[in-house]
């Protein structure tokens, strides 16, 4: 009895030995935590030891992990870029740990899967030799130090030579043999799996606006007027690779009931139910925080969604906007105050805003802000709850002192009493702004009297109507019997699928979903398929494409409309 | 005496063309990079500095000081870090000479690169006074591109730039190509 126990003990010892052996330890840490050492390494420069990275670039030229990092030409995701005469190669790991052959379109099939290819290869004799061959841990630590490669090449004098002892250069290339190995959730052999989520709060009219193009572009790319499903089978073995990546695309569409604490668990159950490789437009009445924070976490790329209310980050990464919203407008007004009107600059400006309305407060935010970034003395906030009205003494206090004030009125046509009790105050009020988008372009609340004199903040362009942009969007809408809803909607989806195809193909094979983002961070900016927006501009971890504003006045007379009298704002 | 003379002057173009091989090598292998002198007009255009003040491009180049100018923008992943990291370390090179040379970055995605932003890009690569950095309208700053003939319709497919001009000179130097400290250093005693 006693030895049957203690060979049962000996088994379960010996088996808690083995998987303490396999849980393996990268310079003493877990393998979560060398990856997440290694990342930091690779995107900030920041050594495990808390201090940046030092090394040396251009030959002679030393610098640190604070001024750039890897991920600065090589990617996120690992993949490289190309930027002018700089061509940098991929650094993840199933790049940097096989052989690279002259050419990426080609890669000759494994030996043994010869006989599986049905398609003729190149003779022996012509195909191109490897480059360079696999790195292994310790050519991978000689290029890193003394830019040699494998193959025994000096590389460019721009990659730098790190200073990395064993331990930290250990973490790096343990972090670069993981960086974008398995492709990302929601692509098969067949299909790209997407989403697009819509709130309950939006009207049916702008719902079907958004969907019915979005789905048409979607259409358009499966209808595979390239027949790239038969030249994926047949097509010459040089283009084996490009034709081999295309994909039929799947749009889900999600739809979030109830209050917004809601949306998260029903985002969640969604994704569960069906994983997305990204998530494409959208469209909310109110805030995009809760898709954004789902974005984020579950590094889940969303292109542009239809919303006045962003999330504001400088480092956030997977949510690429058309615009900062109406924050940006605010922060227009601010610009437009400095560039253009020396005689307005030093006096003093109120805002009238809601404190408890997101969109209210988004326009008081940017423009106070960005008016403090720029040096400005304080604004002067006067705040209204709910639907009240502007007190005495809020009047009082909005006109108080010897010079006359630059008054923001970021309300909506709810509040009407405020706008119609102005022109009283006309002679202490040297100018006013308030936001078109906020006023949904409906102008009726402003005074007659001050039809002329209020400034209002634009964000989309102030083109003739028959401009060519807006034809041609007419024009494909019409041909595919969609009808012009809510052409502003219309037109920004038409821009989304109209990126859309070329983002894809930029990823090749490589579905990952950094690599995705990173080929509209490398877009030229764009002012071809664009109707509602001047241009839209892209780079490196932007996430606003539009980034101006006008500052429009209202023309006289019955048919008043908004004439720019500024450029477009961006500074 | 027809066929002598004709062989002697295949022999003088031989020599003649392997001169002209062999000096057009040993410059290209003398510098990592193209090196030209070049005239520009600089445009009369008002641009915005890193503290949000106009200046006037005219002007401001109007100096007895040498200039250095290079073209980036805040967000560039590959060139412009690189570049900007050759201007702060040259910066510390200078030492207390500090104060005699300009060096300029002018921003090729004006919609981008806000005044802030250019401040917040000067303070990473530890740009001590005497390096400026301007953006502006889009306008303007595609008036300065074209005018120092560096204007490429799609900001991903610039080049690295660096231009020089000495004290009272009219011609710049035009570099293209990424420069070492040394080639830097050299490049900016050759001014003077």
């Amino acid at each position: 009895m006693n030895v049957r126990y203690i060979g049962i003990f000996l088994v379960l010892f010996c088996l808690s030995l083995q998987s303490l052996g396999a849980a393996e330890l990268i310079e003493g840490y877990s393998r979560a935590e060398a990856l997440r050492l290694g990342e930091r390494m690779y995107r900030t420069g920041v050594l495990p030891s808390g201090e940046p990275i030092k090394a040396l670039v251009m030959g002679d030229i030393p610098f640190d992990g604070r001024m750039f990092t890897c991920d600065d030409c090589h990617q996120r995701s690992g993949l490289g870029s190309k930027e002018g005469t700089v061509i940098t190669w991929p650094t993840n790991g199933k790049e940097l740990f096989a052989p690279r052959h002259r050419t990426g379109a080609y890669k000759p099939p494994p030996a043994g899967d010869k006989k599986v290819s049905g398609r003729g290869e190149l003779p022996e004799y012509w195909q191109m030799k490897e480059v360079r061959p696999a790195y292994t841990d310790k050519s991978l630590a000689r290029v890193l130090r003394v830019g040699v490669d494998p193959a025994g090449r000096q590389l460019d004098p721009i990659m730098p030579k790190f200073r990395l002892n064993q331990s930290d250069m250990r973490i790096l290339i343990f972090y670069l043999k993981n960086l974008s190995v398995t492709l990302s959730p929601g692509v098969d052999a067949t299909t790209l799996q997407f989403a697009t989520v819509i709130t309950d709060d939006v009207a049916e009219v702008d719902k079907t606006a958004m969907l019915s193009v979005l789905q048409a572009h979607i259409d358009a790319h499966n209808s595979q007027s390239r027949q790239e499903s038969k030249r994926a089978a047949s097509g010459p073995f040089y283009k084996s690779e490009r034709h081999q990546a295309y994909r039929k695309l799947k749009l889900h569409v999600w739809v979030l009931h109830g209050p917004e604490e809601t949306w998260r668990d029903q985002l969640e159950g969604y994704y569960k139910q069906q994983p997305v490789f990204a998530l494409l437009g959208g469209i909310t009445g109110g805030s995009w925080e809760k898709m954004h924070t789902f974005s984020e976490e579950h590094k889940i790329p969303c292109i542009f969604p239809i919303t006045d209310l962003p999330v504001l980050s400088d480092t956030d990464w997977y949510t690429l906007y058309f615009s900062k919203g109406l924050y940006q407008e605010g922060e227009s007004v601010a610009k437009y105050i400095r560039a253009g009107n020396k005689d307005v600059n030093n006096l003093p400006i109120v805002q009238i805003f809601q404190p408890d309305n997101k969109r209210s407060s988004a326009l008081a935010q940017g423009f106070e802000q960005a008016w403090k970034k720029m040096g400005n003395p304080a604004v002067k906030n006067i705040m209204i709850q709910g639907d009240a009205s502007l007190s005495d003494k809020q009047w009082t206090d909005l006109l108080a002192g010897p010079d006359p004030v630059v008054v923001l009125v970021w309300l909506d046509g709810s509040h009407q009493d405020v706008f119609a009790n102005l022109p009283q105050h006309g002679d202490r009020v040297k100018m006013m702004f308030a936001s078109a988008t906020l006023l949904k372009n409906d102008y009726s609340v402003i005074p007659d009297s001050l039809k002329n004199s209020f400034l209002l903040s634009y964000p989309y362009t102030l083109q003739d109507k028959n401009n060519t942009t807006r034809l041609s969007v007419e024009r494909w809408l019409k041909v595919r019997n969609i009808p012009d809803s809510n052409f502003t909607i219309q037109a920004k989806m038409y821009f989304l699928g109209w990126m859309l195809p070329g983002s894809i193909k930029n990823m090749r094979s490589e579905f990952f979903r950094d690599y995705f983002l990173e080929g509209y961070d490398m877009m030229i900016d764009q002012d071809y398929a664009i109707a509602v927006y001047p241009r839209l501009t892209f780079g490196p971890g932007q996430r606003y494409a539009s980034k101006g504003c006008y500052i429009a006045r209202l023309t006289e007379g019955a048919a008043a409309h908004l004439v720019p009298v500024s450029d477009w704002v961006t500074h | 005496m027809k066929n002598i003379n004709l062989l002697l002057k295949i022999v003088v173009w031989m020599i003649a063309c392997l001169f002209l091989f062999v000096q057009g090598v040993a410059a290209a292998e003398g510098k990592p990079y193209k090196r030209t002198l070049e005239t520009y007009v600089v445009p009369d255009v008002t641009l915005l500095n890193q503290d949000g003040q106009e200046v006037q491009l005219k002007n401001y180049f109007d100096t007895d000081k040498p200039i250095i100018l290079d073209f980036i923008y805040c967000t560039c992943t590959t060139i412009c870090p690189v570049l900007s990291v050759s201007f702060g370390y040259f910066q510390k090179k200078l030492g207390k000479d500090l104060d005699k040379v300009r060096l300029v970055s002018i921003s090729i995605d004006p919609d981008n690169d806000t005044p802030e932003l250019m401040k917040e890009h000067l303070q990473k690569y530890g740009a001590q006074p005497g390096w400026d950095a301007f953006t502006g309208k889009r306008g303007d700053i595609v008036q300065v591109l074209k005018a120092f003939d560096t204007y490429v319709a799609n900001k991903m497919n610039h080049y690295p730039l660096t231009l020089l001009r000495g004290p009272g000179q009219k011609e710049w130097v035009r570099i293209y190509g990424m420069l070492s400290a040394s080639d830097l250093i050299a490049e900016y005693e050759h001014l003077q």
